[in-house]
């Protein structure tokens, strides 16, 4: 594909025939994130899933966009589409978007970046292993993109491309996940010390913890615990009421700050961020509490500053004391390990992007051509020498007949197809027809490696796909049948039935809607 | 049939070095994919062990069991039997961290005894020996397991003491899951080791072998078992729990390895595994 990995030259491609191949079509992704803009002009674009998908059709209905999809979390909002004419989309799109917004285009163009082809691909695939993150290696991200790839499916705003793009990008999101150490260790003092609190007691959903102090240190430590399945929570504050009402908000209970003692023996985890000046947990208090609890352990986190817990109780058997210092400590190892692993992930992006990259060549129009000809040219020279073995007795000239008859044959067959894929090499939905051919015949191509999705059946094809289709033929195909020029969707231009064929071949798999197309073709007719 | 053998023989002792080196590999940097291959590479040389003893057997016409080279090879096909087991079960594969090393010892140990395989002494023809010999093995692989988790369990404890919490000890099991492993595996290994215990006094008392209880070898297998329902007895009743219980399991461990390399070559009067 011409200009690929740039904002190549948009006008390319559509009227030129040596430069047909997909008609020009890139992935582009036009967006804005919290690398560039301000969380203000985020929050103005930011959109709920369904406005996502309204944009998406929307932005469908432009010419030049074949797919689209709209990503829009708090941290990015970025528009992927399957278009020609990169620039001309481009300047469109942005101004869309400052309408949204409400503020000017200008601005707008400041801080928005557009890629195209394999930059595009790569920085999906980087999103997607949460390398663009605020948080690198957050796993929230490649949930959002599959919300995002979801809905856009159902609202039929994605088809070949953008079904097989996005399933590999969750897929390279999950392949930097297992094969890297990117999200493994914590890089805020709250889940590092709920992590650390796990690498003690293994699964925390049996546990109890108890918080000293209704700060929101303890708050935030809290709800990270609840979250790793605690239910048990004691509150102790001196303040009873203040304890009451942190408690209620987890479902926990508030305890008494004199029967501290007692619920030492009780808890696992003790989180503790009081504005007492001196140790509210001494060493004797947990000796004393071990004896109770048999020894199970019993797991410190002291975030407040001054310490509440006496550094002591770390000596205790199966007693660990992490504060604060400790914890930011490991904070900011883990946020060097991450960058160390960040790297890794990036080689792992880049391979996927080849790979990715590979798969989309073999969508372009002239390649398939070559290769369809070449695999039955290849079929039809082993089946020939077959029977020529096997007509052993037969004198050249006859087998020269028999062979050209086989050459007719293939040949014959192979013109209607070629010439059609010619016809529609120039349009934007010709990749559509090139995938079914290239499945329907079984093409290989070098790009479906063992690391790729699989090949999905078509059947992901939004219904409006075929709507698509019809007006992609209804404008360009020139075979003269007025077959179907009673079909409103052909919009009253010249439809071509075979074109239609082709739709419905597309179509297929889809069921329901394919079979409504098929249907009120047939009550054209 | 002896060649091959042998040959199976040092595919799974190679094999086996494999996986030690993928699970330490994974430990150090995380790599899913070589974590999987390693326990691959454990079963498949798990196997190819097995098949290395049914072909010895098959040769000398006995149960595997007579000689250094037959008993440690079937006591390391036994260690790695449970691991294996474990490791379906619970997918605490740093374990296998620990057995790889131990399974090696086991191996090279027997491979420097090795010898041509040979009739039974007519003392050892008896269904009893063999019971008492797997029995006795299959209480040895889960104190391995036990000390295994063990030792995991007091570097770990150690480390987060110190609060030297990094990536590696992010990707070991938790203190509780190696606490309960230990505890589990001596649980399950403690009545085996009984039952060998009886099984051999039965044998010793039928054969009228002189003075067995005085062998010194009894007398270890007697304290391991003291060791190990100490273990039981502390963790149930007193309550032991972490870096103690650790520290007995480990100690039961070196009770059995001191057995089975001094104990029975030198100091055993009968229990010279046909030699």
């Amino acid at each position: 594909m011409a200009g690929r990995g740039v904002l190549g030259d948009g006008s390319a491609g559509a009227d030129q025939w040596d430069d047909v191949d997909s008609g020009g079509m890139q992935v582009v992704c036009i967006g804005i994130s919290h690398k560039t803009a301000s969380v203000e002009l985020r929050e103005c674009l930011a959109f709920d899933n369904e406005q996502a998908v309204r944009l998406a059709s929307d932005l469908r209905a432009h010419p030049d966009v074949a797919e689209a999809l709209v990503l829009s979390t708090c941290n990015r909002v970025e528009l992927y589409l399957y278009a020609a004419n990169v620039e001309r989309v481009r300047s469109q799109v942005v101004a869309r978007l400052a309408s949204i917004a409400g503020a000017g285009a200008g601005e707008l163009e400041t801080v928005s970046y557009v890629l195209a082809g394999a930059s595009a691909v790569g920085h999906l695939f980087r999103v997607a292993a949460s390398l663009d993150s605020l948080i690198v290696g957050e796993a929230q991200i490649l949930a959002q993109i599959k919300t995002a790839h979801t809905q856009a499916v159902e609202g039929g705003c994605t088809s070949v491309v953008f079904n097989r793009l996005f399933r590999h990008a969750l897929e390279v999101g999950k392949r930097v996940r297992t094969e890297t150490a990117i999200g493994e260790r914590p890089v805020s003092i709250s889940s590092a010390a709920v992590e650390l609190a796990r690498q003690v007691l293994g699964k925390l959903e049996k546990h109890t913890v108890l918080i000293l102090g209704a700060g929101e240190m303890s708050e935030l430590t809290a709800t990270h615990l609840v979250a790793q399945g605690i239910k048990k929570i004691f509150v102790s504050n001196r303040t009873f009421s203040a304890g009451q009402e942190l408690a209620e908000r987890f479902g926990g209970s508030a305890v008494n700050w004199d029967r501290l003692d007692e619920h030492l023996a009780l808890a696992d985890i003790v989180i503790s961020s009081t504005a007492a000046p001196h140790y509210v947990v001494t060493r004797a208090q947990v000796e004393r509490a071990m004896q109770v609890r048999k020894r199970r352990p019993l797991f410190f986190i002291d975030i407040a500053v001054p310490r509440d817990c006496d550094p002591e109780i770390n000596h205790i058997d199966n007693a660990f004391l992490y504060d604060i210092d400790d914890l930011q400590a490991i904070v900011d190892r883990n946020k060097g390990e991450r960058e160390k692993e960040a790297a890794r992930a990036e080689a792992i992006v880049a391979e996927e992007v080849e790979v990715f990259e590979k798969w989309l060549a073999g969508l372009e129009v002239v390649p398939t051509i070559h290769q369809l000809r070449a695999e039955v040219e290849a079929i039809r020279a082993t089946e020939f020498d077959r029977i020529a073995r096997r007509l052993g007795d037969l004198d050249e000239a006859t087998l020269e007949k028999v062979k050209a008859l086989s050459v007719g044959l293939v040949n014959k067959i192979l013109h209607e197809p070629t010439v059609r894929l010619k016809e529609i090499a120039a349009h934007e939905d010709a990749y559509v027809y090139v995938e079914a051919l290239r499945r329907l015949f079984g093409l290989r191509d070098e790009g479906r490696g063992d690391g790729a999705a699989p090949a999905e059946p078509l059947a992901a094809t939004a219904p409006g796909e075929i709507a698509r289709n019809d007006e992609a033929s209804g404008s360009d195909e020139a075979s003269g049948s007025d077959e179907a020029a009673g079909n409103d969707e052909a919009s009253g231009s010249d439809e071509a039935a075979e074109g239609e064929e082709d739709a419905s071949a597309v179509a297929a798999p889809i069921g329901a809607h394919g079979a409504r197309q098929s249907q009120r073709r047939g009550d054209a007719a | 049939m002896e060649h091959l053998e042998v040959i199976f023989f040092w595919s799974a002792f190679l094999l086996y070095g494999g996986a030690f080196v993928l699970f330490f590999y994974h430990l150090l940097a995380k790599r899913a994919s070589l974590n999987r291959l390693a326990v691959v590479a454990v079963v498949v040389a798990w196997l190819a062990q097995g098949v290395s003893l049914v072909l010895r057997g098959i040769d000398a016409g006995h149960v595997p069991v007579v000689g250094a080279y037959e008993s440690l090879s079937l006591a390391a096909w036994f260690i790695v039997l449970v691991y294996i087991a474990l490791e379906l079960r619970t997918r605490v594969r740093a374990v296998g961290l620990y057995v790889m090393p131990i399974v090696w010892v086991f191996l090279g140990v027997a491979w420097m005894h090795y010898h041509a395989p040979g009739r039974l002494l007519p003392v050892l023809k008896s269904d009893l020996v063999a019971v008492h010999v797997v029995v006795i093995f299959t209480a040895l692989a889960a104190f391995v397991l036990a000390a295994g988790a063990a030792a995991l369990y007091v570097v770990e404890e150690w480390q987060l003491k110190r609060r030297g919490f990094d990536a590696v000890l992010g990707r070991l099991p938790s203190l509780d899951t190696l606490d309960k492993l230990t505890y589990h595996a001596i649980l399950f290994g403690l009545p085996f080791l009984s039952m060998g215990i009886v099984a051999g006094v039965i044998r010793a008392e039928k054969w009228a072998v002189q003075d067995w209880y005085f062998d010194p070898l009894v007398i270890l297998a007697v304290v391991a078992w003291f060791i190990y329902a100490a273990f039981l007895w502390g963790r149930v009743v007193a309550g032991w729990r972490g870096r103690r219980s650790a520290y007995v399991a480990l100690l039961g461990l070196v009770c059995l390895l001191f057995i089975r390399f001094v104990g029975v070559p030198f100091l055993s009067t009968f229990h010279k595994y046909g030699s």
